[in-house]
């Protein structure tokens, strides 16, 4: 069933490929491949916009984040209510209208127009293409995983993981990988390369619309859902009011008597512990020898909740004749171990952090992190110079305003309750989405809604990869070659190159993500951080302070990149992992706003002024 | 007959320009005004107390109502007020061509 749904959507998708391209072709190929004309009305541009910014991490990290956490997630993600006014008020006004007075099709285009500087031009577009290459690894990553959970357990579909397994076997490059994931890896990509491809800009808006819609829809259903089956959001809250959380323990299994000789489990299968009512969940898929001999430990987790564990027990599968021994100490979380109330409560319970999930300066961080990245992203400036006209501004933002109010905050009330429907999902939070979809709709005898259900997150992830792509190949054709190459080329000679430009990022994309990226959440961080720290006061500079200068704007687009890679590399130097230093607890991204502002300010100060005829072109008479 | 022409469309670009300017301090404004609510309601209440169970207003804790859920709802509405009433329409200008010529 969600192979067919899966299959319908996609239908879709390619079907409004075709007509972009129909309406399309009697247009300017440049500007209607990379901006649509800039003709964007009302439902495209704040749908567009609105599927854009939830990407994959809204409907994987971002669940994952409140069922493991729980309510003070909501805190986390507060900032979301001014983003529609910040973020899409903030620039687009003047951005649509400056982009319209330099003609400028993209945003390092805007940048060199604007200062008649080649130099911030080629800065801004290595800089795009830079960054977007760590958001397009992790989106698609991100669009393989989610296929791969949207089709486990399909039989046709395992067909084909064998098949791709035995052929790729033994093969240089791709033979070590998972073929369950390279599959999904390959059809999702080649689907988005390809509707990107043939229907540039127009299409990806309109697929866009398309996903925006679907989301919302399956929030929607899943909130209805979820209050039924847990009896009430006040029940609910009480529920978790009681819980603590789970152990992290070592086990060793084994069969019972007159067992077969060999058993197999899979991860996150559930199993008795021997000498108690106690139950852990599998880390790690496990063979259990039924031959006299200890088998090997492995990892799994142990539910400490009470209401938690009978759900749990109900789980563990009747004709599964194996208990598992705990080995040495069960590893509590290093804030909220045995505390009651840690769900429902700030700081929120966490395993490595001994001050918990959220203090006072990192939801400063995050309020101004959702906020202005999010006004700083390249990907969303270019959606601002594409809409038709203010009224259409207007409209949008409150559109945009309802949709993400829609969005985000039942998300939360969604998720905390999945910690009572789903225990032991610590072991895969990640999946946490489509597994309730397939809870809640099972419970509610409707199990053919899991498809639609689970179509939301692809449809997040497919509409910010064809986004981040078209970014990307926009980058190398208009901003490169174009501008720097061959600043004669013909539309024909400009068309073919934008298609192979295109498909090549996106096999280049494919390739970096053959073995998948260990830090898919740290990655959009990283990169939607280094965007918003290169661009957003630059840009907001450029657009409102007539003073500022070319060398000023380079400088703040430098400062702000250096800082957060330099916050960046402290990070890996101190822990070894990808993740990045808080100075005074505040994100890298702050920071680097911080010092960009400083370095545009005074840089522009100490250089020559722009020309009065450049800055008259675009302020008028001041 | 141009140049007076040019000029005031040199005028008007500096009238929306100016009032681009006003929009955007509004907006940092009420950026400041709800970060401060969040953070402070929150960071006073959030942490709750070890004994006394989680207080339930509208079926969620008590200070997701007031420090989150309200907060939400009132921007909501400002931002409605804001983008339908305070934010002022512009004239854009033509689309312009790629080779960078367009007229705001």
């Amino acid at each position: 069933m969600a192979l067919v749904s899966f299959g319908i959507y996609l239908a879709f998708v390619f079907l409004l490929a075709i007509l972009a391209n129909r309406v399309g072709k009697s247009k300017s190929f440049v500007s209607e491949y990379f901006l649509g004309s800039k003709s964007i009305g009302l439902w495209a541009f704040a749908l567009t916009y609105a599927a854009t910014a939830a990407s994959g991490g809204s409907f994987m990290g971002f669940p994952s984040l409140i069922y493991t956490h729980g309510w003070v997630v909501a805190w986390w993600i507060a900032g979301y209510m001014v983003v529609p006014i910040i973020a899409l008020g903030l620039l687009a006004k003047r951005l649509n209208q400056v982009g319209r007075i330099a003609g400028a099709i993209t945003v390092p285009e805007l940048l060199r127009r604007r200062f008649e500087s080649r130099m911030v031009g080629n800065l801004a577009t290595a800089v795009v293409i830079f960054f977007m290459f760590f958001y397009l690894m992790a989106q698609f990553k991100a669009g393989a995983e989610i296929m791969a959970t949207l089709l486990d357990g399909v039989p046709v579909y395992q067909e084909f993981v064998i098949a791709v397994e035995s052929v790729t076997t033994g093969l240089p490059l791709i033979g070590e990988a998972k073929a369950d994931y390279l599959l999904c890896l390959i059809v999702f990509a080649v689907s988005v390369i390809v509707y990107t491809t043939f229907g540039g800009f127009r299409a990806v808006v309109w697929t866009d619309v398309m996903q925006g819609i679907v989301m919302g829809i399956g929030v929607v259903v899943m909130l209805v859902l979820v209050l039924q089956q847990v009896g009430g959001l006040r029940n609910a809250t009480k529920q978790l009011d009681e819980m603590t959380p789970p152990k992290f323990v070592k086990v060793v299994l084994s069969a019972s008597p007159g067992a077969s000789e060999e058993i197999r489990l899979p991860r996150g299968a559930w199993v008795f512990v021997e000498g108690g009512d106690d139950v852990v969940r599998l880390d790690s898929a496990a063979v259990i020898q039924n031959s006299g001999e200890k088998n090997e430990a492995i990892e799994a987790l142990l539910i400490t909740t009470p209401s938690a564990k009978e759900r749990a027990r109900k789980k563990v599968g009747e004709d599964v004749p194996v208990v598992a021994a705990i080995q040495g100490e069960p590893e509590g979380y290093a804030y909220g171990d045995g505390k009651k109330g840690v769900y429902v409560h700030a700081p929120g319970p966490d395993r490595k952090s001994s001050s918990g999930f959220l203090g006072v300066m990192l939801a400063l961080s995050f309020f101004a992190f959702w906020n202005f990245s999010g006004a700083g992203q390249p990907s969303y400036m270019v959606r601002q110079m594409a809409f038709r006209d203010t009224p259409t501004l207007r409209r949008s933002i409150v559109m945009v305003a309802f949709y993400f109010s829609l969005i985000y905050f039942p998300l939360v009330i969604i998720f905390t309750c999945a910690r009572i429907l789903l225990p032991g999902m610590e072991i895969h939070s990640d999946r946490v989405m489509p597994e309730m979809a397939a809870v809640l709709t099972e419970n509610a005898g409707v199990p053919w809604l899991a498809g639609l259900l689970v179509a939301a997150p692809f449809a997040a992830v497919m509409s910010s990869v064809d986004s981040f792509l078209l970014l990307v190949s926009s980058g190398v054709v208009r901003d490169i070659y174009q501008e720097s190459i061959n600043p004669n080329a013909s539309e024909k000679q400009i068309k073919r190159l934008t298609y192979i430009v295109t498909v090549t990022v996106g096999v280049l994309g494919v390739i970096a993500v053959i073995y998948p990226v260990k830090f898919l959440q740290d990655l959009i961080v990283f990169a939607s951080g280094g965007l918003g720290g290169c661009f957003l006061m630059p840009m907001i500079f450029t657009l409102f302070w007539p003073r500022t200068t070319a060398k000023g704007v380079a400088a703040g687009i430098v400062s702000g990149g250096v800082t957060l890679l330099v916050l960046y590399l402290i990070g890996f130097f101190q822990t070894g992992s990808f993740k990045e230093y808080r100075l005074l607890n505040l994100h890298p991204f702050v920071w680097s706003v911080v010092v960009s502002t400083i370095a545009i300010f005074f840089v522009s100060r100490i250089t020559p002024r722009i020309p009065e005829a450049l800055k008259e072109r675009y302020f008028g008479k001041l | 007959m141009e140049e007076s022409q040019d000029g005031e469309e040199r005028e008007d670009l500096a009238a929306s320009f100016r009032q681009s300017r006003k929009e955007f301090r509004f907006m940092l404004v009420t950026w400041v005004v709800f970060a401060a609510w969040t953070l402070t309601y929150n960071g006073l209440f959030a942490k709750g107390s070890d004994e006394q169970p989680v207080e339930i207003v509208l079926g969620m804790p008590k200070w997701v109502v007031f420090g989150v859920a309200i907060p939400w709802a009132i921007a909501l509405a400002l931002t409605v007020w804001f983008a339908l009433f305070y934010m002022k329409d512009t004239d854009l200008g033509e689309p312009a061509d790629e080779n960078g010529g367009g007229e705001a």
